[in-house]
């Protein structure tokens, strides 16, 4: 091979050596980490315990079914909901309409946490009287799952919670706190009284 | 160190100085930008407007040297480019800058052609060439690396306050070698009131015999030139502006990064002379190097500072193969020498005005279009973050706080994190969390170089055309 040839080859070779180890080790595909389909099941853990880590559960797999309702990511779903100004039914719907899928999927999964391990966070602030909150904690735990079944009251939780207000506020962690635990505290309460009559 | 050696090293330096003027401001940018304001745009004007008049200034410059004994000439240019250079160091707002850049331009074009007639004059036609063009490959490529120690090391200033004595040195050089070197008779005739100085040297026994001289530029070397200069200023201003503003890598780590660039360059014309594989395999060659390098840039398989360093040594191996044969082939058996290094450096100019004028604009979208994939990404990151929901929400709050404060940059994250507080137990997942989101979005902001990198890549091989066209025809 002539001097004129091989410095041009030789650079051509250089390059191809360059380009496929890079292309062979990913550089093709590297970019920020694509969004996951929310129509496929993903696997939600919580960190927090009790009726909180309930509520990031349902929110995260409430969050993928709506997004999967509305033909968007969850992440773009996020975020356009992170903007100030009004909701759209459509969107208070599927929300709601995922908080109940994923109320479902964790009942379906024997994930739910029996009613009775979350009585005492349900109880404090409830704003029932004294007697009764002492009579409801002498109560068996197996009659209180019994009679409020986590599945039936989270759908009833669901079914009264403001949707719209929560999304209205979903920039204020406290804020939010406060409406979901009020929703499933009222839960409780309508699903003891129906349970007690 | 004879005195000679001395006055060839000077005007070598102040050659090196003024090329290296055309990347040198490009780490400096987002210093720049916060003390003196303006607009991002505003700001690339600091480095394309020097370019542009390079470019237009070069050959009106070298006529207007070719009237006179270069010496008085060249030292002018030199005292207008270190005037202006003190004038951009005392500059208060972004205009001062800009017109003071335009005026170390125009100095800076009469200086660099009437280096090369005085290195010629001083150490003969090969080596004068040879040193004028290796001077400018240096500073072109060295220019980023040094503007960004120093701006790192003391301030932008800084960069300007030390071309003044670099260049300044050289002015009773030129006056003094100017007065020295012999003038042809025969351009004593053509102009009786003027040394047409470039006619002289060129014919004092410097060109090889029996070759007859051309006064028609070459065009194909300098539109590979040209096209080479677009590339590799993406190469320079892209991969700085990926390092600083893409991934947050302070000035001095980047300018160390690029400095693969010219210690590759240094080496190539070794490879060259060991291979002796003449002036068009080396073009040919250069050029893929080039274009393959930029080609790797945009392929980078991680962001990580070290993952750019193989495109880059192949980017300095092109520019060292290309650079130095295609100016020398653009100036090969030509006269009047100092019109012909002009068209060179119009050629390079215009080429570095072209790359930023393509460029620009495709790196402006793809950014635009990248915050949404990052945002997303981001999102995702926090969502799935092993934290309380509270502290997700609070954290998403600050998060969007900062972009907004960013103003459309890449955003510093790590305010928000600080700002979060978490408590000890949070604390390893929240660190975590601040360093994937900080992988997003170096990974966002590699991927919205990509198309520019790719660009700038198919200018480095389009300057393949002219020299394979030349080749056929030359066949």
């Amino acid at each position: 091979m002539t001097p004129t040839a091989a410095l041009p080859l030789g650079a051509a070779a250089l390059v191809a050596a360059v380009l496929g180890t890079q292309v062979a080790a990913g550089g093709w595909d590297l970019g920020p980490t694509r969004a996951a389909d929310p129509c496929r099941a993903r696997a939600v853990v919580a960190v927090s315990t009790g009726l909180e880590g309930l509520g990031e559960q349902l929110v995260l797999l409430g969050l993928d079914g709506a997004a999967c309702r509305l033909h968007t990511t969850r992440e773009a779903l996020v975020l356009r909901l992170a903007e100030p100004g009004a909701r759209t039914d459509a969107e208070v719907d599927a929300v709601r309409a995922g908080l109940h899928d994923a109320v479902d999927r964790l009942d379906a999964e024997h994930r739910l946490p029996p009613a009775s391990s979350l009585l005492d966070e349900v109880l404090v602030g409830s704003g029932l009287p004294d007697l009764v909150q002492r009579a409801l904690h002498a109560l068996p735990d197996s009659l209180i799952n019994n009679r409020l079944p986590t599945a039936e009251v989270l759908r009833r939780a669901v079914d009264d919670l403001d949707v719209r207000a929560l999304l209205a506020r979903v920039t204020d962690p406290a804020q939010v706190q406060s409406l979901v635990t009020a929703a499933v505290r009222k839960a409780v309460i309508a699903q003891l009284i129906a349970g007690l009559h | 160190m004879t005195q000679r050696r001395m006055a060839t090293a000077l005007l070598a330096l102040t050659a090196a100085t003024v090329l290296a003027d055309s990347a040198v401001v490009t780490l400096a940018l987002p210093q720049i930008l916060r003390e003196l304001g303006g607009s991002v745009a505003g700001v690339s004007w600091v480095l394309i407007a020097f370019n542009l008049v390079l470019a237009v200034v070069a050959v009106p410059a070298a006529w207007l040297l070719g009237r006179r004994a270069p010496g008085p000439g060249t030292a002018l240019g030199i005292a207008v480019f270190a005037g202006a250079s003190a004038v951009c160091a005392s500059a208060s707002g972004l205009g001062v800058l800009i017109g003071a850049r335009c005026a170390q331009a125009a100095g800076g074009a009469l200086a660099l052609v009437g280096c090369l007639e005085l290195l010629v004059a001083l150490t003969g036609e090969r080596r004068g060439v040879r040193l004028w063009t290796v001077s400018g490959v240096v500073g072109t490529a060295a220019g980023p690396v040094i503007g960004g120690l120093l701006t790192e090391a003391f301030s932008w200033q800084s960069i300007f306050i030390v071309q003044v004595p670099l260049t300044a040195a050289a002015i009773p050089v030129a006056l003094a070698v100017g007065k020295r070197t012999p003038i042809h008779p025969e351009c004593a005739v053509k102009h009786p009131d003027s040394a047409d100085f470039a006619c002289s040297t060129a014919h004092s026994a410097h060109l090889r015999p029996g070759v007859p001289e051309s006064r028609r530029p070459a065009v194909a070397p300098n539109v590979a030139l040209a096209l080479l200069s677009a590339a590799l200023t993406a190469a320079l201003f892209l991969l700085v502006l990926l390092l600083v503003e893409g991934w947050r890598t302070e000035p001095a780590t980047a300018a160390v990064t690029v400095s693969v660039i010219p210690v590759a360059a240094f080496l190539a014309p070794w490879v060259a002379r060991a291979l002796q594989a003449g002036p068009q395999a080396e073009n040919v060659a250069g050029c893929l190097l080039v274009a393959g390098g930029l080609c790797g840039l945009a392929l980078l398989p991680a962001t990580a500072v070290v993952a750019t360093l193989a495109p880059q040594a192949l980017i300095g191996l092109g520019l060292g193969l290309t650079v130095d044969s295609l100016t020398g082939q653009a100036l090969h058996d030509r006269l009047p020498r100092a019109h012909h290094g002009a068209s060179t450096i119009t050629a390079r100019h215009a080429g570095v005005v072209l790359g930023l004028a393509v460029l620009t604009p495709i790196i402006t979208v793809d950014l635009r279009h990248a915050q949404a994939p990052a945002q997303e990404a981001i999102t995702a990151a926090v969502l799935d973050a092993p934290l309380p929901g509270t502290t997700k929400i609070a954290l998403a709050q600050q998060l969007g706080d900062r972009l907004l404060a960013e103003r459309g940059r890449v955003p510093d994250l790590h305010p928000a994190f600080v700002a979060l507080h978490p408590p000890p137990a949070q604390q390893p997942a929240a660190a975590a969390l601040e360093s994937g989101l900080n992988e997003q979005l170096d990974r966002a902001a590699l991927r919205a170089f990509r198309h520019a990198f790719l660009a700038a890549a198919g200018l480095a091989a389009l300057a393949l055309v002219p020299l394979l066209v030349t080749r056929r025809n030359v066949r």
